[in-house]
């Protein structure tokens, strides 16, 4: 219960860096967590917290900073064992926006102050006189920046130096200064918000870290579509065909079981996976521990899945023993033995999965050709639950609904698309942001039905009652 | 258990289910012995259904006409009842509410509350996915209609569904003994509790004026762990004042966004190729030429004087080049055309639902000192331990 609301030891968690982007840590005792130019701490010192947390890294001037930065910031970068990021301590801060101070925004239009470091300055109605210069503006110099980095270590100091030296700030609009502050606090900050590590904290931080294509190019908000028209719950078993490396099978999870990892925890997913081996690498990220996956997630290829083991061969192929011919078993030989059986029962498995289980759910996110593949791995899928499709692409997933059209087992397939606009979320000045990202994907929603032969449908005899009478009469009518 | 919490295999006397007549036709029927549902493409005897699994096509033939009429019989789930349910006011629809669940990573772990209940297309979405929904209505006459809907639904038998007849503006979220509630219904003798434990950790405001209700919260919200909350406001006037609220009662992480969700049927296009069309276009010429010619001859006749310029009208046969059916009705992918799969968007979209503002909060930052102290001691004797020995041989 409680790694999912507080920061415990031996968990993944997220960091939220000041530039936003994501960073994926394990939470080992004793040890120190690098975030690069926003600083180090030690783990210690965040476990106990609530998620959602927001700390500042700070240092007390201290010797330990000046030790360690011998060299010049490149040095710095290049060798990172030589010369470690010092750890500093932690102050937990109001929120993200006191750290980057541009909370006085959300207030009253009229109670708004301008921040600090902007009443002393002044600025301008427009931008009337604001002449682009470039960086010839900016009278300090890389070196002389870097060289402040060195002296002091708060951020505030070094950009109030930078405003100072900066030629024009005054002409700036109050928004343009209150943008340029935030730039660069986000630069020079040292601050993170530790977060739970959400199956949308991990898509983003997959698309942050550039991995769009692992992520097929999926959005969170058509992450969250899949598990609701797939209708996810906790008791449902799942066919699933995952190619995002785990992304959504850890969103399944998550829905499933919200972090929670109890023993008499039902339902389950059959990932169905193209290669010899399943490629479910981010749930090693995930807190659930080894053996609650092994017992919820089962993985099986689809050559095995189409082509299963035959009942009758497996069983020739191996007996397993009564406990009394077991203790009687030399011991060497005992290992040989459970190695088969393992294997005995995986094949009883995969029997199990493929000619007995009926499934709650299909849950589809491949780039094998949709229309030949869907069709066959919805035969296991049990009458009136859901098939989810997801694809990159709005063609390939049109494909596939002109086939499941065509096919009478499945019920209306409609192809969806969802898209979020985030907004500019600052009073008075609320407007949708300039850019975001594109894509986002595509989605295929039906049902899985059970189509009744026209031939067995006859048409009523004359004894039946009038009441269908009737209404033959109004289809008539209609008609 | 529910109508829609279990998985049900075979309709049963007494059911709930939904019946698909169309995509834009479904009707939540309740399943009886000896009654029939009609429609336009024939009469469906309950019995028919009774005993056959979910999902199954209910076919008929009418008498005389002997046409094939079918529905299908689906078990209800949240997202096929948001597009049944009887419409008391405005719905969340499934891609707002998909992505405020996801965005609020809805979970067993997380409860809920809910203002206001409305028709209860969101509820039964929460009810679903979280641990505790706590619903609450202020409009007495839907309070009751969705407190009914809940019962018949098996939603408060689920045990995880409370809804309360509340102005929570005026009155706040506090749940006592004594108020119109359901909470109290279904209460164990050991629980001698008078009030609620609420203690929320996403909060969903479908308000008009959420503003005043935010300032409630901090009695029933979770006192030491994040809590999210999503206002659900049409107006961007509302977003503002949101906006002024949440800053005031200490909301962080304040984010608005908008969903836009679009449908597509799939359909077909015939493919025309500028060859066919140019072949066709010389047929038509070629064919007028001969018509063309015919007068030329008889002006020129007409012009010298000649006797009888009148011609007899050749008989031109009909073209058998036609490669796109012109002038007769081409059904859409027949087989003797060429087509193109293209997406269609629906014909009218939803263009705007509602704008989600998005914050979080956290009542109290406070390390827990000895959850810390626990946990390292834990965690190092968990890494001293070695790894249990795994159960390979037991078969599961």
């Amino acid at each position: 219960m409680d790694a999912i609301t507080h920061a415990t030891f031996n968990t993944h968690v997220l960091l939220r860096l000041p530039s936003n982007n994501l960073k994926i840590c394990e939470l080992k005792p004793d040890t120190d967590i690098s975030l690069g130019k926003f600083g180090a701490f030690r783990t210690n010192d965040v476990v106990g917290f609530p998620f959602g947390t927001t700390f500042e890294i700070q240092y007390d001037q201290a010797d330990d900073e000046k030790v360690s930065v011998s060299g010049s910031s490149n040095d710095n970068k290049n060798s990172k064992n030589k010369f470690k990021i010092p750890v500093g301590t932690l102050r937990v801060l109001g929120s993200r926006l006191t750290a980057s101070n541009s909370g006085a925004t959300l207030g009253l239009e009229e109670e708004s102050t301008p921040q600090p470091e902007l009443q002393s300055i002044g600025n301008s109605e427009n931008n009337q006189h604001l002449i682009n210069i470039g960086n010839s503006i900016q009278k300090l110099s890389t070196e002389e920046i870097e060289q402040l980095k060195l002296q002091t270590a708060s951020s505030e100091e070094i950009i109030n130096k930078m405003i100072e030296a900066h030629g024009s700030f005054h002409q700036k609009t109050v928004y343009s200064q209150e943008k340029y502050l935030k730039r660069k606090k986000q630069k020079f900050a040292k601050f993170f918000t530790l977060e739970y590590l959400s199956s949308s904290g991990l898509l983003q931080y997959l698309l942050d870290k550039g991995d769009v294509v692992r992520a097929m190019d999926m959005s969170e908000e058509s992450l969250g579509m899949i598990l609701n028209l797939a209708n996810v719950k906790s008791n449902g078993t799942y066919l699933c065909v995952d190619e995002t490396g785990g992304l959504l099978v850890y969103a399944l999870l998550e829905r499933m079981y919200g972090g929670e990892h109890s023993a008499d925890a039902a339902g389950k997913v059959i990932v169905v996976h193209e290669n010899e081996h399943a490629n479910l690498d981010l749930l090693k990220f995930s807190n659930y521990p080894e053996d609650f996956i092994q017992k919820h997630v089962k993985t099986v290829s689809i050559l095995d899945y189409f082509e299963p083991p035959a009942l009758a061969e497996v069983q020739e192929a191996f007996t397993p023993l009564s406990e009394e011919q077991l203790k009687l078993m030399k011991s060497n030989k005992k290992g040989a033995y459970y190695r088969r059986l393992k294997w005995y029962n995986s094949q009883l498995d995969i029997i199990d999965w493929t000619s007995k289980l009926q499934y709650d759910g299909l849950i589809v996110a491949s780039t094998l050709h949709l229309p030949t593949f869907v069709p066959r791995l919805g035969e296991r899928v049990h009458g009136s639950r859901p098939v989810v499709c997801y694809s990159q692409f709005k063609e390939t997933v049109l494909e596939l609904s002109h086939a499941l059209y065509r096919n009478l087992e499945y019920l209306a397939p409609t192809i969806m698309e969802t898209r979020c606009r985030p907004y500019q979320t600052i009073r008075g000045r609320l407007h949708p942001l300039m850019t975001q990202r594109g894509g986002g994907g595509y989605l295929m929603w039906c049902h899985k039905v059970i189509p009744v032969n026209p031939d067995d449908v006859k048409a009523p005899t004359s004894i039946q009652s009038g009441s269908t009478g009737d209404s033959d009469a109004k289809k008539q009518r209609l008609d | 258990m529910s109508q829609f919490s279990e998985y049900k295999d075979v309709i049963q006397d007494g059911d709930l289910a939904l019946i698909w007549i169309s995509r834009d036709n479904i009707k939540p029927v309740k399943i009886a012995a000896g009654e029939t549902f009609n429609t336009r493409y024939g009469s469906f005897p309950h019995n028919d259904m009774i005993g056959k699994p979910f999902g199954s096509q209910i076919a008929v033939r009418t008498r005389g006409s002997n046409k094939f009429g079918f529905i299908h019989v689906l078990q209800p789930t949240p997202e096929l009842w948001t597009l049944s349910l009887p419409h008391r006011t405005q719905i969340v629809y499934t891609p707002d509410s998909s992505y405020i669940m996801q965005r609020l990573q809805c979970s067993p772990h997380t409860r809920v509350i809910e203002a206001g209940t409305g028709s209860g297309s969101f509820s039964h979405a929460f009810a679903r996915t979280a641990g505790y929904l706590f619903s609450y209505e202020f409009h007495e006459v839907r309070y009751e209609q969705a407190r009914k809907e809940f019962e018949d639904h098996g939603l408060l038998r689920d045990g995880n569904v409370t809804i309360t007849h509340r102005d929570v503006c005026q009155d706040g979220f506090t749940i006592k003994k004594g108020n119109k509630t359901t909470f109290f219904d279904a209460e164990q003798p050991l629980d001698q509790q008078d009030v609620a434990r609420v203690d929320a950790n996403v909060i969903f405001l479908d308000l008009p004026a959420p503003w005043d209700a935010i300032p409630h919260l901090n009695h029933v919200i979770s006192q030491d762990s994040k809590v999210s909350l999503c206002c659900f406001s049409p107006c961007i006037e509302q977003v503002d004042k949101t906006l002024e609220a949440l800053d005031k009662h200490g909301w962080t992480e304040v984010e608005m966004v908008e969903i836009q969700g679009k449908q597509y049927e799939s359909r077909r296009q015939m493919v025309r190729n500028l060859d066919d069309a140019l072949k066709r276009l010389r047929d038509v010429k070629e064919r007028k030429q001969v018509g063309v010619e015919r007068r030329k001859r008889m002006f020129n006749k007409l012009i010298s004087d000649q006797e009888e310029p009148y011609e007899e009208r050749p008989e031109t046969p009909k073209t058998q080049y036609n490669p796109f059916g012109k002038g007769s009705r081409v059904k859409e992918g027949d087989a003797n055309f060429h087509w193109k799969e293209v997406a269609k968007v629906e014909s009218e979209i939803k263009s705007h639902t509602s704008y989600l503002t998005f914050a979080s909060k956290i009542v109290n930052k406070i390390r827990d000192e000895d959850r810390a102290a626990k946990a390292l001691v834990d965690a190092v004797e968990n890494a001293k331990g070695s790894p249990l020995p795994n159960k390979k041989g037991v078969p599961t």
